[in-house]
């Protein structure tokens, strides 16, 4: 008997016309790992909601078909009832926390399921231990890294032993490293999996099937071998990219020269000790480093957003700073105005940055009626308007899905083909630069 | 909450560990000798130092309030008879004059605060706060929505931060009063959107699905029994001799 079993399925979000799923049909054997793929807004986290039934009982909207999971309709069982069968991880760690200490929090869904609690002290360490974060069980859930934060949320989904796991996209951020250690783990609990992921080398090299959706549809389900093949006759930049190779030497006339920098937060240790770093007009050079190295502190100090304790900053011109999940930091009422405030409110140069986004439809709706991967490139369009000599981008690929992200790339190229320069900080090897410049945790930078 | 260090330290459950820290904030109320009052700061203190780099801001706020409250209050009053100082006559405050027993009722003041300040930064800073509102075996949703809330104040924090911060890397300048109270509107939309988002994860946890069960807490040891007394014991000197 299929674990999973959807039949028809139809769902509208309350308010939306058009529909975010639309006869989906599908079947879910135990043990299958499935690759989720599909363009933003296509309906991957829908469905992946549906199967935790959060779809329609948590969001409301039409529904029809029907979803059976465990032979449990979901129209018929609460979310809550299905916890435990299910159990699933999404893309913002910090959107899922509830227990202020790590221990707390992987406990948190044994005590709700009524495990005796006789086991929960067992289940929550042996969880802790799978996904290799026994030592943070007493530290604050505040203070921890995303990545941290995310590891923690796979073992408080492990801990319930479910038969069925949802994951949406929850390697985004991780660098490369932690990404395949995480992605190992979950290949390594050999139960039923379905995996949302933009960067899809992770999830295709995990995976034995491939779900493509879009518009809401399946256009694609199929074993690996078909599934590539189907990719890439159809999607082909959804085919596992190869690291972008890149110019070596610097070019151009200075933008921005960081020398010998050294920075510590308040009450924290060192983040950089005597980084360098140098972009020149005309070029995209990439912050590369793992997670706490300190590529946002120094695309912060290049931005002039911080001052360096130590070392020497210069800049030439102005510089713009787009934050890492720009998306949760919009502060005007109006999609045109978000990108006007840049510049004064000029409507007509805000309504053109919107265009070459491709938001250009969106000029008069609430930024938060947007998607995600429309409010990174609305943040995007916000920081850009103004045109800066150097414009510092913090994980701008993060939840963009490939055919956008290659738009942004072509975008930023033209950008930086008009003099200006461009430092974007990322795990995302395939994203095309001109330059790469590694950030080890010793903090030495070669640039 | 844990009492010393290394091998010797002595760890307490969260309810007597609250219950210690509230005798002490309420001994120290009712204390009267700059002596007693010096030594339970000085122990409160060195307790407090266990969070290390988190205590920084509690540290600043506590000390700056004692302090000031410590320079403050001998020009409110006008008691003793040694005097020290004497400065000029001011309109509305008369005389000013600083004598020694106003030196040292201004120190038992800023003791107090200082005192009472740290121990509630070490209730803040030290405590399975979790498992204390847990404790409670009643009003499992309040407790929860206690936890919560103290979980997501550093959340908000680190939110506007990240507001403030998107606005200047736009090149657009975030000054005084007006201009942080801007970002008041989308600071609360983006925390009701955040709570969603935390209630949608937590239905898919298992929250409301049924009587829940909870983690055992640690049993009491014989140091939570003797936290409790040692806090009965500390009022109850303050009371009588301190």
């Amino acid at each position: 008997m299929a674990l999973v079993d959807v039949h028809g399925l139809a769902f509208s979000y309350p308010g939306d016309e058009a529909p975010a799923l639309a006869d989906v049909s599908l079947r879910l054997e135990p043990g299958e790992v499935v690759a989720l793929l599909g363009p933003s807004g296509s309906g991957k986290s829908t469905l992946l909601r549906a199967l935790a039934g959060l779809v329609p009982h948590f969001h409301g909207g039409r529904f029809a078909g029907s979803v059976l999971v465990n032979g449990l309709d979901t129209r018929r069982s609460r979310p809550a009832a299905l916890a435990g069968t299910t159990a699933a991880v999404f893309q913002d760690p910090e959107d899922q926390v509830v227990m202020a200490l790590v221990r707390n929090e992987v406990a948190f869904g044994l005590e709700n399921l009524g495990v005796a609690p006789g086991e929960i002290w067992p289940r929550t360490e042996e969880a802790l231990d799978a996904v290799g974060a026994s030592h943070l069980a007493e530290r604050r859930t505040a203070e921890l890294s995303g990545g941290e934060l995310q590891r923690v949320c796979l073992a408080s989904a492990l801990a319930l032993r479910p038969r069925l796991l949802l994951l949406d996209e929850p390697t985004s951020q991780l660098d490369p490293e932690a990404a395949e250690r995480f992605l190992g783990l979950v290949a390594e609990l050999g139960g039923t999996t379905v995996l949302s992921e933009q960067r899809t080398g992770r999830a295709l090299g995990l995976a034995a099937r491939v779900l493509f959706m879009e518009g809401g549809r399946i256009l694609a389900d199929a074993g690996k071998g078909d599934g590539l093949a189907w990719l890439a006759e159809h999607r082909s930049h959804y085919l596992p990219a190869q690291a972008h190779l890149e110019r070596s030497e610097p070019r151009g006339e200075g933008v921005c020269r960081l020398n010998g920098v050294r920075f510590a937060y308040r009450g924290g240790p060192e983040v950089l000790d005597g980084a360098s770093l140098d972009v020149r007009r005309g070029e995209i050079v990439a912050l590369e480093g793992p997670n706490g190295s300190g590529k946002t502190t120094l695309a912060k100090i290049a931005a002039g957003l911080l001052e360096p304790a130590a070392g020497k900053v210069w800049r030439a011109g102005r510089a713009g700073y787009l934050s890492q999940d720009p998306g949760r930091y919009l502060v005007r009422d109006r999609v045109v105005d978000e990108v006007a405030l840049a510049v004064g409110g000029d409507r007509a140069r805000a309504k053109a940055a919107l265009e070459r986004v491709g938001l250009g439809w969106a000029a008069e709706r609430h930024p938060r009626d947007l998607s995600s991967g429309e409010r990174e490139r609305l943040g995007l369009a916000a920081v850009a308007v103004a045109e800066p000599d150097l414009l510092v981008l913090d994980e701008p690929t993060r939840g963009i899905d490939p055919d956008r992200k290659a738009e942004i790339a072509d975008w930023l190229t033209e950008y930086a083909a008009a003099g200006r320069g461009v430092l974007v900080a990322t795990h995302d090897r395939t994203f095309p630069v001109d330059r790469r410049v590694s950030l080890g945790r010793e903090a030495l930078l070669a640039a | 909450m844990r009492l010393g260090s290394g091998r010797r330290a002595v760890r307490l459950a969260p309810v007597p560990a609250a219950a210690l820290l509230a005798a002490v904030a309420a001994a120290a109320l009712l204390m009267d000798s700059v002596l007693a009052l010096a030594v339970l700061t000085a122990a409160l203190l060195l307790l407090c130092t266990q969070a290390h780099a988190r205590l920084r801001p509690y540290l600043f706020g506590t000390g700056t309030a004692a302090l000031g409250l410590f320079l403050v209050w001998p020009f409110l009053q006008s008691t003793g008879i040694d005097v020290i100082w004497e400065g000029p006559i001011v309109p509305v405050l008369g005389q000013l004059d600083v004598t020694w027993e106003e030196i040292e009722l201004a120190a038992v003041s800023a003791l107090r605060l200082a005192a009472v300040g740290l121990a509630f930064s070490a209730y803040a800073l030290l405590l399975d706060h979790d498992r204390l509102v847990a404790s409670a075996s009643f009003a499992r949703h309040s407790a929860l929505a206690v936890a919560l809330a103290t979980r997501l104040v550093p959340t908000l924090e680190r939110d506007a931060g990240g507001l403030a911060e998107a606005v200047r890397g736009r090149g657009v300048k975030v000054d005084g009063v007006r201009g942080h109270a801007r970002l008041l509107s989308p600071l609360v939309a983006g925390s009701l959107e955040r709570a969603a988002n935390l209630a949608e994860a937590m239905e898919a946890r298992g929250f409301g699905a049924g009587v829940p069960t909870r983690a055992p807490g640690p049993a009491w040891a014989a140091a939570d029994y003797a936290a409790l007394a040692v806090g009965a014991a500390l009022v109850l000197a303050a009371v009588l001799w301190l």
